[in-house]
Parts: structure tokens; C-alpha cells; sequence
């Protein structure tokens, strides 16, 4: 079973946090709305294991201008992308 | 008729808006800039600070339209229009989200946590949203 985890509030909020700490390994996370900030910060993704994928939602980014700094570990995906990401994974678990 | 004007005004106040929200997840940004401009058309004396995650709204390039929302990178040009031109960014803010003044709008000067401190102290009131 694998779970697609979605983070919508920034770092200052302690939702990366909590859902690191119940992770599986096959798991992906999701970054929206708010929580797209975490995708230009380096310095926070490589608290997350490497065997886990990460998404940023394109449209979110484009909205904050942040599109332009993001991570190379982390890949851009439209709305069209967000479904067929949660129709690829058993369940999503929302960290909000 | 001057004299009769000026007696109508409201007394003048120092008042400081802190806004400490990103631009778009929740309304709050949109909230303290609309009190904001408001306290400045009745003529008062306006001091804008960017704290925290609040620096996320002054990056440059924002496209609203993507998420179906306002540009407020836009709105917040027009706080000088308005006569504010104390607008101030956190500088320990910036350099924790690693964001350089070059990302950023122009016409915005940093400020240090004292300054802050300072700034708050003189105000005769503060938002802090």
C-alpha cells in the first residue's frame, strides 16, 4: 500500500514534520497552496528521505512566483497531474 | 471653507500593520492591506511591516490568475500611491527563507528585529494579522 501525502501550509507551520515522522518509504508528498514555499528550500527538503517522491503543484507555484526557484528533486505537476497522482496512489493523506 | 475642512479631519495617528501571512493560502494578507489603505485615506500616519511568512507576498512575478485569485504583488504597488511609504521587510524573515532583495519588489527597505521593536513602541496602535 502506498499513500500520496499533500502539505498545504508553509514551513512555519509543523505539518512536514508530523508527516515525516509517519512516512512509509514508497510514500510520495504533494506540495500545495501554501506548502509549495517548502519546494524552494533545499535546506528543508533533505530532511525527507530520498526514497520518497516529491510533487509541487505547478499552478500554486506560478500564483507565488516561486515556480522559478524549485528544487530539482522536486517535479512540477498541473491540476490534470494532481489526479492522475491520486488515482496512482492507494489513498491521500491531507496534512492541513 | 479650508479652516472648516481641516476641522473635520480626524485626529492623526501612528499606526502599524504587521502582516505575517503568505498572499494567497488564507485572506489575511488581502485583509491588513485593505485596513491598511483605508487608515491611509483618512490621512494617518501608515507603517507597513512584512514579518515571517509575510515576505512571501512581496516576491516579484506573482500570477494570481493561475489559482483563480487577485494578484497581490499588484496591490501591493499601490501602497505608495496611498502616501505609505513606510513599508518595511523583515530581515531575519528573508534570510531564513533564503530570499534575496533582488526576488523582491522594489521600493521596500529591511528592517531588524530592534527597529521592529522600536517601531511597534512609537505606534499608537498596531495590526498584527
Amino acid at each position: 500500500m502506498s499513500s500520496l501525502h499533500t502539505i498545504s501550509h508553509s514551513q512555519s507551520s509543523i505539518l512536514l514534520e508530523s508527516c515525516l515522522r509517519v512516512i512509509s518509504e514508497n510514500d510520495a508528498i504533494l506540495f500545495i497552496e501554501d506548502g509549495v514555499y517548502h519546494c524552494c528550500s533545499p535546506f528543508v527538503l533533505q530532511t525527507i528521505g530520498d526514497s520518497i517522491r516529491l510533487y509541487g503543484l505547478r499552478e500554486d507555484m506560478l500564483a507565488r512566483a516561486t515556480l522559478a526557484q524549485l528544487d530539482d528533486r522536486v517535479e512540477a505537476i498541473d491540476n490534470a497531474g494532481f489526479v492522475q497522482l491520486c488515482c496512482s496512489y492507494d489513498k491521500v493523506v491531507s496534512w492541513f | 471653507m479650508t479652516a472648516n475642512t481641516r476641522s473635520k479631519s480626524p485626529p492623526r495617528s501612528s499606526l502599524t500593520f504587521v502582516s505575517r501571512s503568505a498572499p494567497y493560502g488564507r485572506n489575511r494578507a488581502n485583509l491588513c492591506l485593505d485596513m491598511a489603505l483605508a487608515a491611509a485615506v483618512f490621512e494617518q500616519d501608515v507603517s507597513y511591516v512584512f514579518m515571517g511568512d509575510g515576505v512571501y507576498q512581496l516576491l516579484k512575478g506573482q500570477e494570481g490568475s493561475a489559482i483563480g485569485s487577485k494578484t497581490l504583488g499588484n496591490a501591493l504597488e499601490t501602497l505608495s500611491l496611498y502616501g505609505i511609504e513606510n513599508v518595511y521587510a523583515d530581515q531575519q524573515a528573508l534570510q531564513e527563507r533564503g530570499l534575496k532583495k533582488s526576488d523582491l519588489l522594489s521600493g521596500l527597505q529591511t528592517i531588524d528585529n530592534d527597529a521592529i521593536a522600536k517601531l511597534i513602541d512609537s505606534s499608537d496602535t498596531v495590526f498584527n494579522l
